[in-house]
């Protein structure tokens, strides 16, 4: 029932990978309070859980993430970016 | 024959063809206004075709029909309140997946459906083929492609919209099915929201309660609060079978069959795009070229939009100047003759010299920067900035373009998505110094004083913005801002549709802020005429000449700048009776003079388009606190300063 096993490796903040790295989307954290639009937001936009994040650099002086997601291409702020938790998508001819 | 009424809705994402569609439809047949009581735009347009008379809304771009936004609650309620004969769902074929998660939506809100597969020509250039007849068997909706901006397939569009009318049978797409814990409790919820009377479907209602939407859940609790326990029950258990919230694990599977359904529809196969928007992306988002491009774009911008509007605006005030003689004549210079000139036209003219020239190429440049997609690499660059001060990066736009006049600056708050960032912005715009109140800071300050106070001035205004924005963040209640916005590849703007667009926009304001400006006008006016001024002027002397130190006849030229700022000081000179302010002004009056003139209420049709746009009541609250603000600091301001020299 756990399903969350689908998912290999440790959870980061989308932040956390580099340019040009793919991420898969385990959850945003949001509780029911402040962040919780912003939260369905993310996911209207195509950030579900399961959904795989590319990101593709960001804006000066920690600005807001450009990431591709599901063929379309977001900014988002880097607050935001930070509550998205994701684990590294690895390339099959990666060491372990 | 009678004629036969139709409403046609255009549904559909932000940036997908919406408005051009429209306009191919409407042609000149249109009125673009707001959605009563809410600062979203709402254009409508009818149109004659085949003996119906159809009336169609373009309703605003979403990414969903939850309740995130105001833009999404108001076309929700569109759809299921006033019911159109047919929704046309305009889809982007460059981004088939995320577009088709609206259209599921769509379809559980069990209402009539076509599909526009739009901007087919930039799909194929990316490579992506979809089978138009496969999508329809998918979803059992009739789609067809379109290319808008080339006008094709926009007629075929419109006969197979009034076909399916015509034919008057219920729609039947496909089923949307989720995963079975899912489904068997909409089921289970469904069969109880069946027993109530309510204008949603009944499964749509059970869906979104699970969801938690608020708005469906709020009115579900007045009529069986029963349903409402019960879905908490059941969204528990999908929690737990699934370790994600329930809207969270809804909103994944509604995505997972938008996934499917467009991998099967479409091929994917290498792009014969030369990749030149790709490098333009890449150019204008570079970490350091993009800021200067960014700068010069807006220099031109700026510039353009204040070279025609200045050159405009004096031909215009020029050529109503000429009736001056012809109106005195007709009424006299008795009263009549001053109220009706003076107050009236006087009036008249200064909404339409000052206003028209600024707003309508602002209105048509912020279009095409926003149609082309430019503006969102903007709001991409400067959101870390714009941060500091509780706004996103979208808020850059209106601010900077409130230095030539608030008027746009405040019109393009539009572009801002929730009403609460909307209002912040419209605020800190009011407090940008325009080129009315350069005149004032450099023709006072800059000129008798040296430039140098006038800098210092200017850096005030910014710590002001600074403080007192980040002050109107931390009390205006809310969720904290966050960037989340889409760049969508550059496109070639459809110059047709933005000039109809500007002027409708630009007819929408006349109707609301001319009659206040000629209003506040007349006021002035028959203030004057009743000799009521200098009275006025003693009434205020005890904040003018006690509280900050100014002459008396200085509180008439502050009335008056309420109308137009940049008349503050030929005002300011007739009054003192010479052009030499050094001679009748000590330094520190002139500092405090221009301080107070800089804040101490926005101009009439500043007002107006604040009325317009955020309604009375925050329009004055807005006014208010700038005129007590403005007061107190210039009081401050020359105690500090006497007790400096
Ligand atoms: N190449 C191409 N561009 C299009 C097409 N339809 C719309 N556009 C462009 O896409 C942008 C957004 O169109 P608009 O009608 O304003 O979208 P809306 O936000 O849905 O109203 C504009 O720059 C249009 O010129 C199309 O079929 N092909
Ligand atoms: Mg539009």
């Amino acid at each position: 029932m756990e399903r969350r096993t689908k998912f290999e490796g440790s959870e980061l903040p989308l932040t956390a990978l580099r340019n040009g790295e793919t991420g898969i989307v385990t959850s945003i954290k949001a509780g029911r309070g402040e962040c919780w639009g912003f939260k369905r937001r993310l996911m209207d936009m195509g950030l579900t859980p399961g959904a795989e994040v590319v990101v593709v650099k960001s804006a000066p002086f920690l600005g807001p993430l450009e990431v591709t997601v599901r063929g379309s291409r977001l900014a988002l702020g880097r607050g935001m970016a930070e509550r998205i938790l994701v684990v590294r998508k690895k390339g099959c001819l990666r060491e372990n | 024959m009678s004629k036969r009424k139709l409403t046609i809705a255009l549904a559909g994402n932000a940036n997908v063809g919406k408005s051009v569609i429209f306009n191919h439809l409407t042609g000149l047949h249109q009125h673009i206004g707001n959605w009563p009581g809410k600062t979203v735009e709402r254009a409508e347009g009818t149109l004659h075709f085949k003996g119906y008379t159809i009336d169609i809304i373009d309703l605003p771009g979403i990414y969903s029909l939850s309740t995130y936004s105001l833009e999404e609650l108001v076309s929700r309620k569109y759809i299921v309140v006033e019911r159109p004969d047919i929704v046309i769902n305009v889809v982007d074929a460059s981004v088939l997946e995320r577009n088709l998660f609206f259209t599921l939506q769509l379809i559980e809100l069990e209402t009539p459906l076509i599909i526009a597969l739009n901007q087919m020509d930039i799909a194929k250039k990316k490579g992506i083929e979809i089978e138009t007849e496969k999508l329809e068997k998918l979803l059992s909706i009739p789609v067809l492609s379109t290319v808008a901006i080339k006008g094709v397939g926009i007629s075929k569009l419109l006969e197979k919209a009034i076909e399916i009318v015509e034919k008057e049978e219920k729609p039947n797409p496909v089923e949307i099915k989720y995963g079975e814990e899912v489904e068997s409790r909409i089921a289970k919820l469904t069969r109880m929201v069946e027993e109530i009377q309510f204008w949603y479907p009944p499964r749509y209602v059970a869906i979104k309660l699970l969801e938690g939407d608020e708005e469906i859940s709020r009115e579900v609790q007045r009529i069986a609060p029963k349903i409402i326990s019960t879905a908490k029950e059941l969204a528990t258990e999908i929690e737990e079978l699934h370790s994600h919230s329930c809207s969270t694990v809804i909103t994944s599977e509604r995505y997972e069959i938008a996934g499917c359904i467009a991998r099967e529809a479409q091929k994917l196969v290498p792009p014969i795009k030369p990749p030149i928007e790709e490098k333009l992306h890449n150019l204008t988002t570079h970490k350091t070229l993009g800021y200067p491009i960014m700068v010069v774009l807006l220099l031109l911008v700026f510039y353009s939009i204040f070279a025609f509007g200045g050159y405009t605006s004096e031909l215009l005030n020029d050529f109503f100047y000429n009736f001056e003689s012809f109106f005195k004549g007709l009424f006299g210079t008795g009263v009549a003759g001053e109220l009706v000139w003076g107050g009236i036209i006087e009036g008249i003219i200064a909404g339409i010299t000052i206003a028209l020239p600024y707003i309508t190429p602002f209105y048509l440049i912020l279009g095409i920067l926003e149609d082309s997609g430019y503006l969102s690499r903007i709001a991409f660059l400067m959101d870390n900035i714009m941060h500091k001060i509780g706004l996103h990066g979208k808020a850059f736009i209106p601010m900077m373009l409130g230095y030539g006049c608030n008027v746009p600056g405040i019109l393009g708050c539009r572009i801002i998505e929730t009403e609460r960032e909307k209002l912040l912005a419209a605020f800190v715009t009011t407090l940008v110094p325009c080129a009315a109140r350069t005149v004032i800071i450099l023709g006072l300050v800059g000129h008798y004083i040296g430039i140098q106070y006038a800098l210092i001035l200017y850096v005030i205004d910014l710590l002001i913005i600074f403080f007192l924005g980040r002050l109107a963040f931390k009390t205006l209640p809310g969720e904290p801002t966050a960037l989340i916005i889409e760049m969508h590849d550059y496109k070639v703007p459809h110059l047709k549709t933005a000039l109809k667009q500007t002027w409708f926009r630009v007819a929408d304001f006349i109707k609301i802020a001319l009659p206040l400006i000629v209003l506040g006008s007349l006021a002035i006016k028959l203030a004057e005429v009743l000799n009521l001024l200098e009275p006025i002027a003693t009434v205020l002397s005890p904040i003018t000449v006690m509280w900050l130190g100014l002459p008396a006849i200085t509180g008439i030229t502050l009335i008056f700048g309420v109308l137009r700022k940049e008349l503050m000081l030929i005002m300011l000179a007739t009054l003192l009776g010479t052009t030499n302010f050094a001679l009748v002004l000590t330094p520190v009056e002139m500092i405090v003079f221009t301080l107070v003139a800089m804040f101490y209420i926005p101009c009439m049709a500043t007002i107006a388009v604040l009325v317009n746009e955020f309604g009375w009541k925050k329009a004055l609250f807005i006014t208010a606190f700038e005129i007590v603000f403005a007061i107190t600091i210039g009081g401050v301001v020359l105690r500090v300063l006497t007790l400096a020299v």
